[in-house]
């Protein structure tokens, strides 16, 4: 435990003294960069609407990624059916990498009105295309001796998927969550943005009242949800894939 | 408390006129180029030997920040913002008023027979920056219990034209001439009217620029005074140029803007006094409002708001 | 090339690299399909049980041993219970009965072939088939393999082939030996061994065994 937190606790507080003297000091604007003592004070003064703030864009963050998890991995099972199959729908999901979330955020708006339901929509449009990506892989770099193996012993394709490529593919499926739940916290402040409520809801309004400590503030909380959420898939990849792989052997 | 200064400013214009060269300068607005801009466009820089970058801006461009840090010379902001700026150690000082009277307003669909400002709040969604002090005043006075309050489109009026009990903040120049030309009659209600009308549309400065260049804010703003008198004597050439810069306006609708905000502009004060006019009472209370409203923590002096060159 | 093997044989397979060994060891399974040509199965009407070892073991990481070795009897719907007893047994054969709950990364590489072995022998396999099985093992583990291998043939009533680089594993294991042309699949040499049906690792010394395995090589040369 030691050995994960200390090292990257450092820096961290190097760079949170060096923002706090150069601010106090006057080196550094304080409309332009808050002192990190200020950003503190926001958190502890607005700790109300922030709270609320927060588990607003965690809820929706939470529902957007598990419906990522769940229609990536789904996605990426059916692709792996067939190689034409592949070829002609895949460039759909390489989409949802490309295209601008700021850009499509209006059109969801129009689409599912104001309100949690666009935020969901906007976390999954962001997070939805690693899942499918490193399922894929994972599902298509299946061992060919192993599928040789079970196709001797007379497997049909569904018990070769159920049996070696899906447990097969689990490291990268994890690979493709972790990627994900970043993004989906973007996706939804970017939601957000346009469709109101939340900790993006707290960034526009904060900033058109010139409270830059209080937009550092959600946004550090935001942060916190992004990397409370990569904690818990790697404890969960830990945990199942302990046993298994000699990547996670060497704890 | 020391401060490093962004803005290194030589008081080069007199020697650069009389050189025959022009000083650079640059001047951030806080949206697209229309008409609400035209007297910036229609200004006659070079003869006052400053060499104008205009820089348009859209949804969020951070002006108030961007002047106080120096990355430009002028920009162009709101009455608020400027209140706002300076109670939060932002060092920008305003220099012209376009809009003596705010245009900020709500729109609402015409069929919903609406009468006053707070009908708008009984029904329906409207969509406003809750974050901006007249949204509060607007919460205070009439509160929110009753309509539901979205973000702001920024200036895209779709879900406006969806849906009939849909009402969003607008400028009057702005959004309700796109909805008639769209063909929806719209009804507009300045915000003016609940008694909030600080300037709009003002050009602004650092307060390093006015102590160390003083000549060249004074040619900027006698630049800028004399384009918006020949902006509102014939906006024709400057909405030419606007609109090129601006396709998603047409010629038409800009000239139709042009004629629209007259009234916000030339006023008895101004007409007195000179375009771009300012009143310290005006600021006090403004600031007064602000500090009522907690926006500010405590009330600033309003000559620092301002300064008439 | 025309091969026949009769049953009950054990029969190495050697060749320079890309004579195409492996290839006719897959076209026997039927993982690969021969362009032209047939291989043939006598008896037919037998539900002729073929088994496979690969030169890697190809465990499955998040199954344990007893479930490894199960593999090929799960596929095929046999109930939970009697595969687990028959994969015990498999595993008894190859000396790991006291490493069934580990899992493969636990397991020493040699160790992990001797799953592979195990799951290979699970269905009581009519024809077992390996490609380079023990190439990736050291020495002495090799050894001890070979000589388990040879055991576990003589007791079943299996057919053996074996493909192989190592001129001397052939020589130790087979009983008939064949050699493959270079980039042609023609069979260059095939030849009885002549040596003793009881093999240990005292034969390793023996004078006959390098006759053997001098005249192999000068095939494959």
């Amino acid at each position: 435990m030691k050995k994960t937190l200390l090292p990257p606790l450092i820096p961290f507080v190097v760079l949170t003294l060096a923002v706090e003297f150069s601010v106090r000091e006057g080196f550094v604007r304080p409309y332009l960069l808050p002192a990190p003592s200020a950003v503190f004070r926001a958190v502890i003064e607005d700790r109300a609407e922030l709270a609320q703030a927060l588990l607003a864009t965690s809820s929706a963050t939470l529902a957007g990624f598990a419906m990522s998890a769940l229609t990536g991995i789904t996605v990426a099972v059916l692709l792996s059916s067939s190689r034409a199959i592949e070829r002609a729908f895949y460039p759909y999901a390489v989409f949802f990498q490309t295209v601008p979330l700021i850009a499509i955020a209006p059109l969801l708006v129009i689409w599912f009105g104001y309100g949690l339901q666009t935020v969901i929509a906007s976390a999954f449009v962001a997070s939805v295309f690693p899942v499918i990506a490193n399922t894929l892989t994972g599902i298509l770099s299946t061992d060919p001796a192993l599928r040789d193996l079970f196709k001797l012993y007379g497997a049909t394709p569904l018990v070769t998927l159920f049996k070696l490529r899906l447990p097969a593919a689990l490291p990268q499926v994890f690979t493709g969550l972790r990627v994900s739940a970043g993004l989906a916290v973007i996706g939804a402040i970017v939601g957000e943005f346009i469709g109101g409520g939340g900790l993006g809801s707290v960034v526009d309004i904060a900033r058109t009242q010139q409270r830059i400590d209080k937009v550092f503030a959600a946004v550090l909380l935001a942060s916190m949800l992004g990397l409370t959420m990569f904690g818990l898939i790697n404890w969960v990849s830990h945990m199942t894939l302990r046993r298994w792989h000699a990547s996670e052997q060497t704890e | 408390m020391r401060r490093r200064t962004f803005l290194q400013a030589v008081p080069l214009v007199g020697l650069l006129a009389a050189c025959g060269k022009s000083a650079k300068i640059k001047l951030a607005l806080d949206w697209k180029p229309e008409p609400e801009f035209g007297g910036f466009y229609a200004a006659p820089y070079s003869k006052y030997a400053l060499d104008v970058e205009i820089l348009p801006g859209g949804a969020g461009t951070p002006t108030v920040q961007m002047v106080g840090a120096g990355s430009v010379d002028f920009g162009i902001v709101s009455g608020d913002e400027v209140v706002l700026a300076r109670s939060h150690g932002n060092d920008v000082v305003a220099l012209f008023a376009v809009f003596q009277n705010n245009p900020a307003g709500i729109m609402a669909h015409a069929s919903r027979n609406l009468h006053d400002i707070g009908d708008v709040l009984k029904d329906g969604t409207l969509a406003i920056q809750s974050g901006l002090p007249f949204a509060r005043l607007l919460e205070r006075k009439y509160g929110f219990s009753h309509v539901k309050v979205v973000p702001s489109p920024g200036g895209d009026i779709t879900p406006f034209l969806n849906d009939e009990k849909f009402a969003q903040q607008c400028y009057l120049t702005s959004e309700p001439v796109t909805a008639r030309r769209k063909g929806i009659a719209v009804q507009v209600f300045a915000i003016s009217e609940i008694g909030y009308n600080p300037y709009a549309t003002v050009l602004a400065t650092s307060g390093d620029m006015l102590r160390k260049n003083p000549e060249r804010a004074k040619a900027v703003v006698a630049a800028v005074r004399e384009g918006w008198r020949a902006y509102l004597d014939d906006p024709q050439s400057a909405n030419q140029r606007m609109n090129q810069l601006n396709p998603t306006m047409d010629l038409a609708a800009f000239a139709e803007v042009a004629e629209v905000q007259k009234p916000l502009i030339e006023t008895d004060a101004t007409r007195r006094d000179g375009l771009g006019t300012m009143s310290r009472e005006r600021w006090d209370g403004l600031i007064t409002q602000l500090k009522d409203l907690g926006d500010i923590a405590q009330a600033i002096p309003p000559e620092d708001c301002f300064k008439l060159l | 090339m025309d091969l026949r093997v009769d049953a009950g044989e054990f029969l190495a397979v050697l060749g320079p690299s890309g004579c195409g060994k492996s290839t006719l060891l897959r076209m026997i399974a039927g993982l690969d399909r021969p362009n032209s040509g047939r291989i043939v199965m006598a008896p037919a009407g037998d539900p002729f049980q073929t088994a496979f070892v690969f030169q890697d073991a190809h465990l499955l990481p998040w199954r344990n041993v007893l479930d490894n070795a199960a593999l090929p009897l799960e596929l095929m719907g046999v109930s939970k219970e009697e595969r687990h007893i028959r994969a015990r047994a498999a595993l008894d054969q190859v000396d790991l009965q006291d490493a069934i709950d580990k899992v493969p990364a636990q397991l020493s590489g040699g160790m992990r072939m001797r799953v592979s072995l195990a799951r290979a022998l699970v269905t009581e396999p009519r024809l077992l088939l390996l490609d380079e099985p023990f190439a990736a093992l050291d020495e002495i583990t090799r050894f001890h393999l070979d000589v388990q291998l040879r055991e576990l043939w003589q007791r079943g009533a299996m057919t053996v082939v074996f493909v192989t680089h190592s001129v001397s594993e052939a020589a130790f294991l087979a009983n008939r030996a064949v050699v493959m042309d270079r980039g042609g699949g023609a069979i260059k040499l095939d030849r009885t061994l002549a040596l003793p049906a009881e093999r240990s690792n005292e034969l390793r010394g023996d004078p006959r065994l390098g006759q053997e395995m001098k005249l192999l090589l000068e095939a494959i040369e």
